[in-house]
């Protein structure tokens, strides 16, 4: 893998935090991304939109680092909202009813809107 | 590429280690002629029953290992995976509760291994279950090749 991060996070308006994936998330990257949603959720952050862009890969484990972070943040009346998931993605989240589960919209503005 | 010939790697049973069987098994399928959503597919199946073998044939990484075998024809990509863990039937496993449509979803059902099999029934053409006392667990999984 390069030097680029693979899970970064940014701060915007209203109280919204993006988390940017860049990779596979699988096995070697989920465990970073669980600590990044982990720590934005224990802050009091419940408005994430997720930044699929960079994702090529996801597997169960990654699906279940999502829901559980899904369901914090749905209790503190916050939501996490995903952008930018390619077909193939889209596919997996589908098979198992995640595209009812989450709000799934094609870019960043249109996440910031759904979370406002 | 020879065709019908058997292909095999074999690892520890670690989770850091099952991204090698992904790879070994996609490059396999490119090989065989699969395109880029079918080798996506045979990945994540794979990825989740290597995930299955370490979580309930051996119970805990590391207490013995997994042989991943593909082979190719004209017409499928098959692809075995063995290990000497615990009968375990991926066919007994009933669908995690939390796909069936209006149902809310409850994470702790996604400890149960449910869904990785939900993904293989789904993701290949064929899944196939082989328990022996003294060879352990086979699981046969294949693709066919549009």
């Amino acid at each position: 893998m390069n030097n680029q991060k693979q899970i970064w996070q940014e701060q915007y308006p209203h109280n919204i935090w993006l988390v940017g994936v860049r990779g596979r998330l699988d096995q070697s990257l989920t465990p970073q991304l669980n600590e990044t949603l982990t720590n934005l959720l224990a802050n009091g952050r419940y408005r994430l939109m997720l930044d699929f862009n960079g994702v090529t890969y996801i597997n169960s484990g990654g699906l279940r680092c999502l829901i559980i972070a899904w369901r914090k943040a749905k209790t503190e009346n916050g939501d996490v909202v995903l952008f930018g998931l390619d077909n193939r993605i889209l596919e997996v989240f589908t098979m198992i009813g995640f595209d009812k589960i989450f709000r799934i919209v094609n870019t960043s503005l249109e996440a910031q809107a759904a979370l406002a | 590429m020879s065709m019908g010939n058997k292909h095999t790697l074999t690892i520890s049973s670690h989770y850091d280690h099952i991204r090698q069987v992904c790879e070994f098994i996609a490059t396999g399928a490119q090989q065989a002629g699969l395109d880029e959503d079918a080798i996506f597919q045979v990945e994540l199946a794979c990825d989740e029953a290597c995930t299955n073998i370490i979580e309930h044939a051996y119970g805990e990484e590391g207490i013995g290992d997994i042989k991943a075998t593909w082979e190719a024809n004209p017409q499928s990509f098959t692809i075995t995976l063995h290990d000497n863990g615990r009968s375990f039937n991926p066919d007994a496993v009933k669908d995690p509760t939390f796909i069936k449509p209006d149902t809310t979803p409850n994470p702790d059902d996604l400890q149960v291994g449910g869904l990785g099999i939900h993904f293989m029934r789904n993701l290949m053409d064929e899944v196939h279950y082989q328990f022996d006392e003294k060879q352990g667990n086979s699981l046969i999984m294949v693709k066919y090749i549009e």
